[in-house]
């Protein structure tokens, strides 16, 4: 039986292998030999140099990435603070509430996020529906929030919010009753509880869900654009610019390696620290 | 300790808000959608609904609608077929490379979109690809895949192996096996990863942004409108996409309804 | 042992909408007494601990401490402490630290606490080497005695525990329930125990209550219960038994349908006529080989012989329905299965349960 699975498993696993190495890490190559081509080339027979990397530097496209990176710092410590409650709620507290819930915040996913961004932009802007009501009503009008870093940060939690919660929730479902009574009972109050019990059980949905939400928002792009009015330009917009007006590969290349490099290392860390079998529900 | 009734109430309270958070943005976009002027303000001082006649009667929307359903219906195909088998590999068998292969799965869902999509570009453009919605598709499988294959493997995971191995025992082939065991107990996580393989890619905008070409879908066109040459469209056409979505899935609780109830009328007669 | 009231509970009440958990509980445990309380699943035992713990609110009643009312104190602030069934030792935590919990919230200093947590050690008779084991590393007979310990460094007055022991196998159990009587004799503590086994609370405990449906049927010591059980219930939950329906007479002399009886035999006068249940206990149901050998006697064929390790128990069906009849193995008698055999007992082997009360 051992052998059959160990052939079963290569052979169904094929297809996705495939997949993922002819149109996601063979582009990735592609990416990192373009980051090295002189400026301005279409094409990879050209002598390799370093000179994108210098313009990233010389030209401060490092503020971009760090703008992007700060903004994806906060938006994930804010998400973590506002989507606990909720997530220790779908997962200990609410019954039938928590599948309406999880139905209602996994159909919003399903909507593109430029509409629902747009919405926020009608909803915000001067004479948008927050703003036009309360002006017809009292008279009185006041700035929109809109176009600024604080708005973008706002976008991105609004955005990557199931990103967080849903990781969270399964995170916190994985902490034994048992272990958080007995911990009250030994004479914990409900702070120690929190720190001593409930978030070092619950790390593996913490790890997952603050790596999710910060490495989508920091290589985001729509929020800085719609909401933000270039007030800060991310380093995905920055990449974006370089390649379509730019007509600049290897910049647009080196920008996006430094940003790979990043959330990769990341992204593999947390990938590596989290034992998947047991977040999914393993039943063996 | 259980949590009390005040506490239960209040994080009641902070899940209805939480909801209505999420769907205000949409609620603007519907309001602004059936306001006759061309430039919005609220509040709305003219409802009307020409801007959909003008939406149904375009030719640009149209083929917008068409290019957008054809990648993710194909998108929906595909990776249901490598989901099945993914989620095998995923959950189900064990064999020595599985740890590598649950991590290769992750690498493109935490990756970013849009640099995603530009790579692509670059990859097809060394291979002579000129792009088109075709190679949307391709762009769109490899974030789509890895999500439909995690769906499989949350089901794959909770059906025990015991099934399959007293299948075998009383004689059936591996495919036999595929077919009359695996595939039936895997249906309902295939049936949700399909629901969401079609709208993810229904409503993805990142990966097209690059990978369509000439070809433009839906969200890449309201995208464009908002950000440059803003069109009274948008919001009837993003309200247009997302009452289709729901459409959607409502028929697809419906469907699941029916073959349950049907099964159940089956089960009885016999 | 002091006698005055430790634990008293009053009138407690506590009901889930319509249904009713426990329905006016009123019990009294003493200092320093192994209290045991058993009852089948749904008897409302757990939901008596919970609410003794803390981690339930009563719907009505009291419960008192040492004449302190303590059912609105938080469990985080009762001087009491439980054993889980599932024993919640933290996963994340070494052993040491595990037990050394409770004397971590009470800031007390690092030195004190590892040397505390070494003495349980000792105590619970685990190698002093295990303070830095991870708890996955443990196995099921450690991993109580590390719950114990962290109990025990809580220093609580009174310990409770929620069958702790039933998720393990036979042998340890039987291990365990010696050491957890050893244990209390030598900490002096106050114990409360939850069990569905009666095995379990004859073994370890001062006295025992018996729970059915909410409510308190029997609080007495264990050979009492055994012995003179006040119903049906606690007579059946308590091991087998053989009830025979009779009426006893105001004097004492017992008449029966299915009973035959020596003349002159006679209960403890009970004052007026009752109708009740005569029960005795298969051990004390013996062979008759004459006819006058027992007060009381019953015929019938063999039903079946079954072996029980030590024992042997025997069934005969006679006209008062199926009696069993339990012999040491030493005692056993040849015989075939169908044969008709004589069984009775003595009337100071038996207990009369008044149906009526």
């Amino acid at each position: 039986m051992k052998s059959l699975d160990q052939k079963l498993g290569l052979f169904s696993a094929l297809p996705v292998v495939a997949l993922l190495g002819l149109a996601f890490l063979a582009p990735l190559v592609v990416v990192a030999l373009f980051s090295i081509m002189p400026a301005k080339v279409f094409s990879l027979a050209n002598t390799p140099d370093f000179s994108a990397y210098a313009v990233f530097v010389q030209q401060g496209y490092y503020k971009s990435l760090l703008w992007s990176l700060g903004m994806a710092l906060a938006s994930t410590a804010i998400l973590l603070v506002v989507c606990w409650p909720l997530a220790y709620a779908m997962a200990k507290v609410f019954k039938s509430f928590t599948l309406v819930l999880t139905i209602a915040i996994v159909m919003s996913l399903f909507v593109s996020e430029n509409i629902r961004l747009f919405g926020w932009v009608l909803t915000l802007m001067k004479g948008g529906l927050i703003e036009g009501h309360f002006r017809a009503l009292t008279g009185i009008g006041f700035d929109s929030p809109l176009y600024g870093v604080p708005i973008i940060v706002f976008g991105l939690v609004y955005v990557y919010l199931p990103f967080m919660l849903f990781p969270l929730a399964q995170g916190i479902a994985m902490v034994p009753d048992d272990t958080r009574q007995a911990a009250y009972d030994l004479g914990a109050s409900r702070w120690q509880v929190l720190w001593q019990i409930e978030i070092p059980l619950a790390a593996p949905g913490i790890v997952v869900g603050s790596l999710l939400s910060f490495v989508l928002a920091a290589g985001a792009l729509a929020e800085s654009k719609i909401l933000g009015g270039q007030a800060v330009i991310a380093i995905a917009d920055d990449i974006e610019t370089a390649f379509t007006f730019g007509q600049n590969w290897p910049l647009g290349s080196a920008l996006s390696m430094v940003l790979i490099v990043i959330i990769g290392t990341l992204a593999l860390f947390g990938i590596s620290k989290v034992d998947l079998d047991a977040i999914m529900g393993r039943k063996r | 300790m259980k949590a009390s009734r005040l506490t239960r109430n209040v994080l009641f309270v902070y899940g209805i808000l939480m909801i209505a958070f999420l769907y205000l943005p949409l609620v603007s976009v519907g309001f602004a959608s059936v306001s006759q002027a061309r430039y919005l303000s609220f509040p709305i001082r003219r409802y009307s609904t020409k801007w959909y006649g003008e939406a149904f009667e375009s030719s640009t929307v149209s083929e917008l609608l068409l290019t957008s359903l054809s990648v993710a219906v194909v998108v929906t195909i595909v990776s249901l077929v490598f989901a099945f088998f993914g989620a095998l590999a995923f959950a189900r068998y064990q064999w020595r490379f599985r740890n590598v292969f649950q991590k290769l799965i992750l690498l493109p869902i935490f990756f970013p979109q849009t640099v995603l999509g530009l790579a692509l570009l670059m990859w097809f453009n060394s291979l002579g690809i000129i792009p088109t919605w075709k190679t949307a598709v391709v762009a769109h499988l490899v974030w789509i895949t890895p999500i439909a294959t995690l769906i499989v493997a949350i089901r794959a995971y909770s059906f025990d192996p015991a099934l399959e191995e007293a299948a075998r025992d009383m004689g059936a082939g591996t495919l036999t096996v595929l077919r009359e065991i695996t595939l039936p107990l895997l249906m309902p996580g295939l049936v949700s990863a399909g629901l969401f393989a079609f709208l993810l890619s229904w409503g993805n905008f990142p990966l097209s942004l690059f990978t369509t070409g000439a070809d433009s879908t839906l969200p890449e066109w309201l995208y464009a409108k908002m950000v440059s040459g803003y069109s009274p469209l948008v919001p009837t056409l993003g309200i247009m996409s997302v009452v289709g979505s729901f459409l959607l899935i409502l028929f697809a609780f419906a469907l699941v309804w029916l073959m349950r109830a049907n099964k159940e009328a089956r089960t009885a007669q016999d | 042992m002091n006698s005055s009231p430790f634990l008293s509970l009053r009138g407690v009440v506590k009901s889930f909408g319509n249904f009713t958990a426990l329905d006016r509980i009123d019990l009294d445990i003493k200092e320093g007494e192994f209290f045991t309380i058993v009852g089948p699943s749904g008897s409302g035992k757990s939901t008596l601990i919970r609410l003794l713990v803390g981690m339930d609110d009563l719907t009505s009643g009291e419960i008192r401490l040492r004449d302190q009312r303590i059912d609105d104190t938080p469990a985080n602030k009762r001087p009491t402490c439980m054993v889980f069934q599932s024993l919640a030792l933290f996963p994340h935590m070494t052993v040491g630290q595990n037990i050394e919990f409770p004397l971590k919230l009470r800031k007390e200093v690092p030195d004190r606490r590892r040397a505390r947590a070494l003495e349980l050690l000792d105590l619970l008779r685990l190698p002093q080497s295990y303070y830095d084991k991870r708890i996955s590393q443990c196995s099921g007979g450690e991993r109580q005695r590390v719950a114990l310990a962290r109990a025990l460094a809580f220093d609580p007055e009174i310990l409770f525990f929620d069958e702790p022991l039933s998720a393990l196998d036979y042998r340890l159990r039987k291990t365990l329930e010696k050491e957890l009587k050893d244990l209390h004799a030598r900490t002096g503590k106050t114990f409360v125990y939850i069990t569905h086994s009666l095995e379990e609370a004859m073994v370890m405990s001062d006295r025992i209550a018996i729970m059915k449906r909410g409510k308190i049927e029997q609080i007495s010591v264990a050979d009492e219960i055994y012995g003179a059980p006040v119903s049906r219930f606690v007579a059946e939950f308590m091991g087998e038994v053989n009830l025979f329906d009779v009426t006893v007479a105001a004097d004492g002399s017992v008449s029966s349908d299915v009973l035959s009886s020596r003349s002159g035999v006679k209960l403890v006068p009970a004052g007026e006529e009752a109708r009740g249940l005569l029960m005795v206990r298969p051990e004390y149901v013996g062979f008759a080989d004459t006819a006058d050998a027992f007060d009381f006697t019953m015929s019938g064929p063999l039903h079946g012989e079954y072996a029980l390790g030590s024992r042997i128990q025997y069934e005969i069906e006679t006209p008062a329905g199926m009696v069993t009849v339990e012999k040491l193995r030493e005692d056993r008698r040849t015989v075939s299965e169908g044969e008709t055999m004589t069984v009775g007992f003595n009337v100071e082997n038996t207990h009369f349960i008044d149906e009526a009360s």
